[in-house]
This record gives C-alpha cells, structure tokens and sequence, in this order.
C-alpha cells in the first residue's frame, strides 16, 4: 500500500499535449477514479504512473519514491486493461502465477497465491482453461485476479468493465468493491462512465482536455459541479440546462417564463447565464414533490414518457428548451399533457453562460 | 542520477549495435545483387581481372546490346525466350488464380467431410520436389507430345501454384464476413452475383498477391522447365541462362545482363503490391 | 442432371483436382510403377520388366545414396534454422526502426525475386576462387594472399551452398516474423511490462510464443519448395567435387537424365518425395497446434 502523488505532469506527443499539469494527491488505501470523455488525457494519465508512457514534465511518486524513469517492473504494481491483456497460450492458472514466477518466487508460495486468487473470485474450476475458452465475464475475473496475485502497492484499472454487458458490469462493480474492502490497497481507476465512477470511487477526478476539472467526493461533485461539463457530464440523465438572463432577482428564459434564483445567490441584473436543474428537482405538481420551502412553478407540455417502474421520465420542452423530469409515484400520462411542475429551487445552480462556472462559487 | 547516466549510455550503445547491426545485414542482402547489376555494364576484361579492379573504369551497355542484337551470330534470342516466359508465366498465373479462387471459396464457404485431410493432401502435392516430378513427366509429355510447348509447361505451373493460392485465397475468403454475402443475397443477388458483387472486391487483395507469388514461382521456375523445353519454342529465360555456358567458359557479363532482364520484371511486379504481399501471406497462414 | 447432384464445394475444387491429379498423382504414379522396372531412357521395352523392390534394395544399400540423404537433410535442418534465427534478428532490428522502415522492407524481399537458378550462378561467381568477388575482397584487404577454393573443398563448397540458400530465403522469415510482431497485440506486452518483465522476458514468455505460429507458416511455406535448393546445388558444384555436396535430388536428376537409369532414379526420387512430404505435414500440424494454443481458430 502506498500513496500515490502527481505533481504538475505533463505529457506531450511532440507539439500535441495530451495532458497538461495534472496534480493529485493520492491516500493510501483510497479508491480514486478518473473519469471524462474518451481523449481527455485519463487513460494517459494511468499509464504514466503505470510507466507505460514516459512524462514529460513533473513528477510522480508512488510511497515515497519518484517514479519518473522507473520502468514498470521496478514500480510494483498491478494494472487491469480493459482487454484483460490475458497471456492467449498460457492457462488461467499460468496467466495468475506468470508475475510471480518471474519474481522467482517459489512453486509453492505460487501456487498457494494462485489458488487463493481463484477462490476469491471463484476461479478454481476454470484454472487449467486457457483464456479462449472463456466468457467475457471470466476473462475479467482472470485479469483481476491476475493483479490480485501480486499483492501490489496500487492497482491500476484501465476501463477494465467497458467490454462487458450492461448485467456483468453491474455484477464486476461489486465485486471490484468488495475486492478494495478486503484488500485494502490504493486504487486508480479510469472510466468513462459516471455510474462507475460514482458507485465505486472514494474519490472522483473529472477530467477535459488534458486538465483536471473536478476533485471530490461523488457526493459533493454531485452536489456542487464547478461548472456545466461536470453538471452535465455526471448525473443520469444529465441535468436541463435553460439559457436565460438575470432580472430583477429572477431567471428571464428566452420566451418570457420567469424562475427566481435560488436562495442565496445575487446576480447583477443582465447577466446571461444558465440554469440548471436536475431531473429530481423538477417534478410534476401532486407526485411527491421535493421537500423544500423555496419551490418555483413551472407549466410544460410534456412530449414523451419514459416508464422505468417506480418512476417515470417525462421529456417537457420549456423554452424551446428540451427538459427531463422525474415522476414519482407515477400514473400514466399522454403525450400532449400540459402539467405543472414544481421546481426546487435550493438545489438549483447558475451558471455563467460565457464561462460555464458555477456562480454558487 | 547516475544511474541516469548510465541508463543513456546503455541507451546510446544499444542504437549504435542496432544500426551497425541493421547495417550489416542490409549490405549483405543488397550487395550480391547489386553486383550482379553492375557486372552487367562492365566489360568482361574488367570482369575477370586479376589483380581486381575496384573502382569501374569503364562501363558500357556492350552486354545488352550483343544480347538483344546477336541472335543471327551464334547469339541467343533472349527476346524469344523473354517473350516464351511472359506468355508461360502470365497464362499459368490467370488459371491458377481462377482455379484457386473456386479451390479457396470451397475450402472457406463450405464444410464437408475430410476437409483437413483434403487440405494437407493438395498442400503435399506442392511438396513433391520438381526434379522427382520432372522424371515421369518427361516421359508423359514425350508420349503425349506435349514436351517443348507452352501448353506443356502452363499446365505444369498451373498445377504447382493451385495448392500455395488455394491456401492463401482461403484465408482471405475467412476475412470476408458470411453475413456481407447473405445481406448480398437479401438484397436480391444471386449467390454468383453476391460473389462477384462483394466478397471477390473484398478479398481482392489477396488474391492480387496469390497471383503474384504464382507469377514469380512460374517465373523463376528452373528444375522443370530444363527438362521439359527443349527448343527456342518454349525455352524460359532461366533455361536460357545455359546458353551462356560452355563446358569450360562462362560469359558471366551476358549472363548478367540476362539476369538484369529477368529481375526487372519481378521487381516491379513486386514494388507495386508490395503490401498485399506481406497482408497476403500474413492473412493466409495465420488467421486461415 | 448430373450436375445438379454434385455438391457444390465439390464442383469448386473439382478444377484444382483434375489438374493436380494430371500433373502430379499420374506422374507419380507411373514414377511410383518405374521405380519397380529396371527402366532405361534408351531402351523402352525395360518399362514391362518387373523386378519388384530391387531398385529399393540397391539404394538402400548404395553408400552413395545414404551420404546423399545425410548430406540433405543436415543441409536443409542447418539451412533452415539458420534462416529462421537471421530472419528473426533481422525482423526485431527492423521493427525497431521508425524512419524509413518501408525503404528496408522493400530492400529485404530483393533476394526473394530472384530466380534460384540465377542464386546459384550468382553465388558461384562470388565464390569463384579466381575471380570472385570474396576472394578478391579477401586479397584485396590482404587476409590472405592464396585463393580459397570455395567451391571445391567438400566442407567451404556446402558452406557457400548454404550461404546462397540462407541469402534467398530468409527474407522470407524476416518478413512473415516482421508481420507477426506487428500484429501482436500490444495489451499483453504491457501486461508483461507491469507483471514485472524485464525486455528479454517480455519476449521470451509473450513475444516469441505470439510469433510462433507465424515462425511456422515460414516453415510451412519454405517447405512447401524445399527442393528449390535443387537449383542452386545443380549450378554451383551440380553435386561435386567428386560427389562432396551430392544431394538426394542433384543425385536424382544425375541418375535420371545422365546416366538414363529411370527406373532407379525414380526409386530414389520417391524417398526424396516422400520426405518432403514429411516436412510440409510436420509443420502444418505445428502450425496447427501453434494455431490453436493462441486461440486463432481452426483450419
């Protein structure tokens, strides 16, 4: 187990930069995941402290060594690529016990790792199988366990869900977080899907462009995004966002419906700006609506409804605006139905239109 | 750091052993070609100098011109024997392609019985060494009159280059998806039109480079060809290449000019699909 | 009627069967009935004597032919593992360079396109004692002043024999190795790399196994014309001096169309078949079992 720090790294493909001075300061023993748009410098990042990549510029440490011209052998630690990277002509068995035999470690010491590693995510009836002759699923697993087997300082994972079916990630997303339980050791892991990372991390790192947008908690990045890419880019659906400018303490939308702003926040008049507001917040009058004193009333026509059971997506078009809203404790509705929705204000946010910045601050 | 800096020299040995390395290597492929080339325009005195002469002092196209112009004095008609090589080699390439690209589609389209067995057997067939074969052969085309004609030696390219592009035509039909022909089909194609149509176009590259592996094999083919041409009717170059020895002597500067003739060809033949022949061979064995 | 009954991979490879049969299975097949005749080109009526395996029992106890037999297979086994070994070298230094790269791919397949024949006249020219292009380098940079005989010392004769066969067909390994190591996967590679690997183990446990198959289609291929070496041998010593590279099929073709010994001579020729025949089996099979250990799917 060990910490892990970047200190304003860089990397660079000749003129093209791909990610450009990134600091993170990891615990030991926390779950963080990078998570962004493909092409956002996460996945780069990985591999630099994996030492897949060479850096161009600063440092990473990992206990309390710099890593920068170590090559990966010397770094201990394990990494799960999200085409498992299984050795094709070695068995399950060979592929979790191949690290350790090139450490030289003894038969025994590797197959008792090995078994162990199995049994954990019940592998053993599968070990003598060679990696073609296995699901996806399995596969997954054996790449898990592969890095399991090491007992590494950090693992790594490199979207190592991305190639499952919707149910197996589900299932893997446990698994990997009861693995973390158990285990204890430093994670980082790259993702491009925001369930991933909200359900996983300890910790979230929202990434654009080769810069770190966004460090927190899932809650709090939930909760306060700094601007519209992380409020839109994590949360399902993402939250509505409806230009508009200030007046007079309310929100004027481009057809002349008015929103007050949310309590607390004073904007000079003239402003344009966006607001935004989740589909949780937004709800149709008579469905259980939010609890909160600060409630504004809006009247849409919804287009489209979306049943998922306990509650029901309605699509609204506020504005010229295209919204989504949450129904609970739904009944059915037609499409053409006008209603009228309660919106919570105190879990609303502005932001500037030009800047996409949270004017919360 | 210092390790740093020992980590850079290492660093910098290493590049320099590679270079040296791929140096080397490339000299020794190119060199003994190379030489062929230039011996060609030298003059045979230069030539067979001893002690040898280095530096080139002279070079002229005297070979070429004894080769193309000579064939009234004793010389030999190249330009017949070049002519009898194109006919032989780009006939027997065409059939063996049309011939392996059914052979091929079979073996990647169907499943029935025996199918690997069959498979070996065609490839062993190849195995079977020219000279061996060059025996009863010899006896056959003698009886059936077919020795020293271009039918002849056609058939027996034919023959040789069907297992080689059945194999790597194969490969290349496993490449084209099933469904691409069956949504073909759906579309209101004939199967023979979903062929054509689709699959051929997407397998095109390989069979550009069976046929270019059946083209040199014909084109360079020698142990056959000596026993089964007789005359200038169907000589090949390689055959050719004789004339230019007598028991004791060999015109090595003709010989070469000839030989020049001979790669040129190739040559270009293999610069212009230089990728396919890499993609065909790859394709073929690997994923076949 | 007819037609319509027969299914269709069948009227598919039906061409490539008719051919082959003609061309190949008949031949054999009277090769396979002369090699129990005493059969002699110039005199035909031999062809209607039966002497049972008499032409088998005489090579078989012909010290000739065993030498021969040796002699070919240590020069194939030496020829092509020394291809291999150089192929493989030449593809790692290769796939290494990053400018260029196309220029030296081109340049390595140049010995492929050249006719074996032309290989052996070219190579008895350099090695030519007299005016060869390494003795005059030799004597020339002053390593020695006497002329090597090259070609007519038994041992230096096979050696140049094998350096022509090695030059030719190399290029063949280099590049099948070259295409193999690019389409290795690059995910194990770096699995490798954090499992701990060092370079050389990295290619040991992930590179090599990958190549393997694509090591064994060289083999399959260059098996499938071992015999092209016939070329080479026939124009540099043609089995001399004195039988000192005497080969299976220079001694063959020797026995065949010099001495008219067909019978005989087609004997020996089927032992030659039939080894051949061995090789390219043998390494299908490898290439098969390479195939399938890599889950690259079946044949």
């Amino acid at each position: 187990m060990a910490q892990v720090q970047l200190k304003n790294v860089v990397k660079k493909y000749g003129a093209l930069g791909v990610v450009h001075g990134v600091n993170l300061d990891i615990a030991e023993g926390e779950f963080v995941v990078l998570v962004g748009p493909s092409g956002c410098g996460k996945s780069t990042t990985l591999r630099m402290v994996a030492g897949l990549e060479d850096i161009t510029g600063g440092d990473i440490v990992i206990g309390d060594r710099v890593v920068n011209d170590l090559p990966p052998r010397e770094r201990n630690l394990a990494m799960v690529f999200q085409n498992y990277a299984l050795y094709p002509h070695m068995t399950v068995r060979e592929n979790l016990g191949f690290s350790l035999k090139i450490a030289k470690k003894s038969q025994p010491e590797i197959d008792r790792a090995v078994d162990e590693a199995a049994n954990i995510l019940s592998l053993t009836p599968l070990l003598d199988r060679k990696p073609g002759a296995l699901s996806g699923g399995q596969r997954q697993r054996v790449a898990m366990g592969r890095a399991i087997v090491r007992q590494p300082e950090v693992f790594l994972f490199d979207e190592p869900l991305s190639n499952l079916d919707a149910k197996l990630r589900t299932q893997m997303r446990v698994e990997i977080k009861k693995l973390h339980q158990r285990v204890g050791s430093t994670v980082i892991y790259v993702t491009h899907d925001q369930i991933e990372a909200m359900t996983l991390a300890d910790r979230i790192v929202i990434m654009r462009d080769g810069h770190i947008v966004q460090v927190g908690t899932p809650l709090q990045v939930f909760e306060n995004p700094v601007n519209t890419f992380v409020a839109t880019f994590i949360g399902s659906p993402p939250m509505n966002l409806l230009d508009g400018t200030v007046q007079a303490g309310q929100v004027v939308l481009a057809d002349g419906t008015t929103i007050p702003l949310p309590p607390g926040l004073h904007i000079a008049d003239g402003r344009r700006v966006q607001f935004g507001v989740r589909a949780d917040n937004i709800m149709p009058e008579g469905h259980a609506l939010p609890p909160t004193a600060h409630m504004a009333f809006v009247d849409m026509a919804v287009t489209l409804t979306e049943p998922l059971g306990t509650e029901t997506l309605l699509y609204a078009t506020l504005a010229g605006t295209e919204i989504q809203a949450k129904m609970l404790n739904p009944r059915p509705v037609s499409p053409g139905e006008t209603m009228r929705f309660g919106v919570a204000l105190d879990k609303c946010h502005i932001f500037d239109a030009d800047t996409g910045l949270n004017l919360r601050g | 750091m210092a390790s740093a800096t020992q980590h850079r020299i290492k660093k910098r040995a290493l590049k320099t052993a590679h270079f040296l390395g791929l140096f080397l290597a490339m000299s020794l492929i190119c060199i003994p070609g190379l030489w062929v080339v230039l011996n060609s325009f030298r003059p045979t005195i230069e030539i067979m100098a001893k002690p040898p002469v280095w530096m080139p002092q002279s070079l002229s196209l005297d070979h070429y011109r004894a080769m193309f112009g000579g064939a009234g004095e004793g010389g030999i008609p190249v330009m017949t024997y070049f002519r009898n090589s194109l006919i032989i080699s780009i006939t027997s390439t065409v059939i063996a392609l049309l011939v392996g690209m059914a052979g091929g589609y079979a073996f990647a389209r169907y499943s029935f019985k025996a199918k690997g067995m069959m498979f070996v057997a065609l490839m062993a067939s190849r195995a079977v060494p020219g000279v061996a074969l060059s025996l009863p052969l010899f006896i056959i085309f003698g009886r059936t009159g077919i020795i020293d004609t271009h039918f002849g030696l056609i058939l027996v390219y034919v023959a040789m280059n069907v297992p080689f592009t059945i194999w790597l035509i194969d490969g290349f039909f496993r490449q084209v998806p099933k469904e691409l022909a069956e949504a073909a089909e759906i579309d209101g194609c004939t199967r023979w039109q979903a062929f054509w149509k689709v699959e051929f176009p997407v397998a095109r590259s390989g069979i550009a480079s069976a046929g270019i592996f059946a083209f040199l094999t014909s084109w360079n083919e020698y142990a056959l060809a000596s026993q089964l041409t007789r005359s200038t009717t169907s000589k090949t170059m390689p055959v050719g290449l004789l004339d230019f020895t007598s028991q004791f002597t060999l015109n090595w500067g003709g010989m070469c000019a000839l030989a020049v003739l001979m790669i040129i060809p190739a040559l270009l033949l293999t610069f212009v699909v230089q990728k396919h022949l890499i993609a065909g061979l790859t394709f073929g064995g690997v994923k076949g | 009627m007819f037609r319509a009954k027969l299914p269709p991979w069948l009227v598919l490879l039906l061409p490539a069967f008719i051919i082959i049969l003609a061309v190949v299975a008949i031949p054999l097949i009277l090769s396979l009935y002369s090699s129990f005749t005493p059969y002699h080109l110039t005199r035909p009526d031999t062809l209607w004597k039966w002497t049972g395996s008499f032409n088998y029992i005489k090579a078989a106890s012909d010290a000739n032919f065993w030498k021969a037999f040796g002699r070919t297979v240590l020069l194939l086994t030496i020829a092509l593992n020394t291809e291999m070994l150089l192929g493989l070298g030449l593809a790692l230094m290769v796939s290494k360079v990053t400018r260029g790269q196309r220029a030296l791919r081109t340049a390595m397949m140049f010995p492929m396109m050249f006719s074996p024949i032309l290989v052996g006249f070219q190579f008895k020219f350099i090695f030519n004692d007299n005016v060869g292009l390494v003795n005059n380098a030799l004597q020339s940079l002053g390593l020695t002043d006497v002329a090597i005989p090259w070609l007519v010392d038994g041992n230096l004769a096979m050696f140049a024999i094998i350096f022509a066969e090695v030059w030719t067909s190399t290029s063949v390994f280099a590049i099948l190795i070259l295409a193999g190591l690019f389409a290795i996967p690059q995910d194990p590679l770096e699995a490798a790399k954090v499992d701990g690997c060092t370079p050389w183990q990295s290619f040991r446990f992930v590179t090599l196994p990958f190549l393997m198959p694509f090591i064994y289609i060289a083999m399959a291929i260059r098996s499938l014309d071992v015999a092209r070496a016939y070329d080479i041998v026939q124009v540099m010593t043609n089995g001399g001096p004195a039988r000192r590279t005497e080969l299976l099929w220079t001694l063959i073709g020797r026995t065949g169309y010099v001495d008219a010994r067909m019978g005989y001579a087609n004997a020996m020729g089927y032992i030659a078949i039939l080894m051949s025949i061995g090789f390219t089996i043998y390494f299908f099979l490898k290439l098969q079992t390479a195939r399938r250990e890599l889950g690259m799917g079946e044949m």
